[in-house]
């Protein structure tokens, strides 16, 4: 088990957060850039100086800023981790940058299977200059893991990647952390990717986490406003004429064309623009003052035009900004 | 070298060379040049990478001592130590108790010739370690290496071409020191002062052959240590 609850003072702000990560758990915390996350997992692994601290791993405390204080230096912590730039060493070739680690296997058995597993076993004599990107990353994934790490930290480690690539690292990492059981923490800025790890997801914003739980649950159930608008939440349209009216949070991607009253709000607008959008379109609706982009299976009618569609069950929002008890289905809302 | 070889006979040579005594700055050179660079390494290193991870305090301070070493004239530094090591200074008369002195001795020309040298290397150490990146430190930290040890398996090889060349360029610096050497270390003779009093007692003709020994032991090391840089290079790039 990997518990943290870190206070880190940054220029702008300070971090807090309290983490709680079982064995063979995947976290995903998600966030803007520049929201802490990074600061966060940087504190776990030692590399910065928290103002406050409990952290332990695997009943072993690393970081303690009340007595009896505690502060493991980073190479005794057993953490890993991985970042965007694959660090590997440049003057090692591939197979010892993979075997740099005390941990690993020196019969290269398992490192020659890794490698295998990894798509690099080719690669074993090829210096880090000639790779590739993402045989960059494989090879910084690999040394990871034969370094028998307690836990693992990814800090956006796929970003420049392409999709197919990301995909096939992170069922790659899943199956790994799952097997291996150990605590694992992502760091992203990019849902998809958060979502396609991670089995709870933690929303951070301003160095403040404001939300955790299963990446679905945070989704469609947001806690806040702020947290609808950091997982894609567009549009917030209020229903009912007083200011204290509630607002409901339209997802783009959660948009039905058409009336269906018994699955949301149908909400009747018009068409400001549509452009295309990946295999659909994507429309800018002007709805009760406020204006909501909804992405739609086909092509919608011309700029100007009235257009229903229903958000379905859609999060409500107070005037704070807080999650309320939806209203009853049915609700509809008019241009 | 080929001016120096066009105006030398190989008897010329032979003649000057083959004198009673006439190695003996040689000897010495390389000796005083030996200790300084292992004075260099021992101290300057260390320093270099403080300077370059930024962990002294004061870094400008020491900067600036740095690059005072490199920017005053070398008699000037001479005429300083004379006034920070010679036999009136405290330090001078504390070396007197343990029977040493810092003019005029081999141990004033190995404290000549590190401070004509030492700026090359400590600057051109510190460029290298600054080029190498704290991130591949700390990498190797977390894969369970201890600061000494990756030290040895990250910073020093990934520096080492770097370093390799202050050296080399802070060991010509050394043979040739001359500024400072005439102030506090006029003897024994290095090469340089067995030049310039050759020159002042017999002559140009006579001077040359011992222009050519310095040249010839000056030059070979900076020109290996770049042609083992470029090579180490070319082996990262695989």
């Amino acid at each position: 088990m990997l518990e943290a609850d870190v206070e880190v003072d940054r220029r702008d702000f300070t971090v807090r957060a309290e983490l709680r990560v079982r064995p063979g758990e995947r976290l995903a915390l998600f966030g803007p850039s520049g929201a802490g996350k990074t600061t966060l997992l940087e504190a776990i692994a030692g590399l910065v100086r928290p103002r406050r601290a409990l952290i332990t791993l695997a009943g072993r405390v690393l970081t303690s800023t009340a007595p009896p204080l505690a502060a493991v230096p980073p190479w005794r912590r057993r953490v890993g981790l991985l970042r965007q730039d694959p660090g590997l060493f440049p003057h090692l070739s591939v197979r010892a940058n993979l075997g740099y680690g005390p941990a690993a296997d020196r019969s290269g058995a398992e490192l020659i299977q890794l490698a295998g597993v990894l798509g690099v076993g080719n690669l074993l004599a090829a210096m880090p200059a000639r790779l590739s990107g993402g045989q960059a990353h494989r090879v910084a994934l690999g040394r990871l893991l034969l370094a028998h790490c307690d836990a693992l930290l990814l800090d956006e480690p796929y970003a420049g990647l392409d999709s197919s690539l990301r995909r096939l690292l992170t069922n790659l990492v899943r199956e790994l952390v799952t097997a291996r059981q150990v605590p694992s923490v992502l760091v992203a800025h990019e849902l998809a990717e958060a979502q396609a790890f991670a089995d709870r997801l933690a929303v951070i914003d301003r160095g403040c986490l404001l939300q955790s739980g299963a990446p679905d649950e945070v989704v469609r159930r947001p806690a806040t406003r702020r947290v609808a608008e950091l997982v894609g939440y567009l549009g917030f349209v209020p229903v009912g004429g007083s200011d204290a009216a509630p607002l409901a949070g339209i997802h783009p991607e959660r948009i039905a064309p058409g009336a269906e009253p018994g699955r949301g709000l149908v909400m009747t607008g018009t068409v400001e623009a549509a452009r295309p959008a990946g295999a659909g379109w994507e429309a800018e609706l002007r709805v009760a003052d406020a204006v909501v982009t909804c992405h739609l299976p086909d092509r919608p009618a011309a700029a100007g035009s009235e257009l229903v569609v229903t958000a379905l069950d859609p999060p409500w929002f107070g005037p704070d900004g807080a999650a309320v008890v939806r209203p009853p289905r049915g609700e509809q809302v008019g241009a | 070298m080929i001016t120096l070889l066009t105006h030398l006979s190989g008897s010329a040579i032979v003649s000057a060379l083959t004198a009673p005594g006439a190695l003996d700055p040689l000897v010495v050179s390389l000796q005083s040049g030996a200790v300084t660079l292992a004075v260099l390494l021992l101290l300057g290193t260390p320093l270099a990478r403080m300077l370059a991870r930024g962990t002294l305090p004061f870094p400008r301070v020491w900067e600036a001592g740095v690059l005072c070493s490199l920017l005053l004239p070398p008699l000037v530094i001479g005429l300083v130590l004379v006034f920070m090591v010679g036999p009136y200074t405290t330090i001078g008369q504390l070396l007197g108790h343990v029977h040493l002195s810092a003019t005029n001795t081999f141990l004033a020309l190995v404290i000549a010739e590190v401070y004509e040298s030492a700026p090359y290397y400590v600057l051109g150490a510190q460029a290298a370690f600054s080029a190498v990146d704290p991130r591949l430190e700390q990498q190797a930290a977390l894969l369970g290496d201890r600061p000494s040890r990756v030290f040895r398996r990250v910073t020093l090889p990934l520096a080492a071409p770097g370093l390799a060349m202050a050296l080399a360029i802070a060991w010509a610096r050394a043979m040739g020191a001359f500024g400072a050497v005439i102030i506090i270390a006029y003897h024994p003779y290095g090469l340089p002062l067995q030049i310039y009093t050759t020159l002042q007692e017999t002559g140009l003709a006579s001077a040359l052959p011992f222009a050519l020994v310095l040249l010839v032991v000056a030059l070979p090391l900076p020109l290996a240590a770049y042609i083992w840089s470029a090579r180490a290079r070319g082996r990262r790039r695989g």
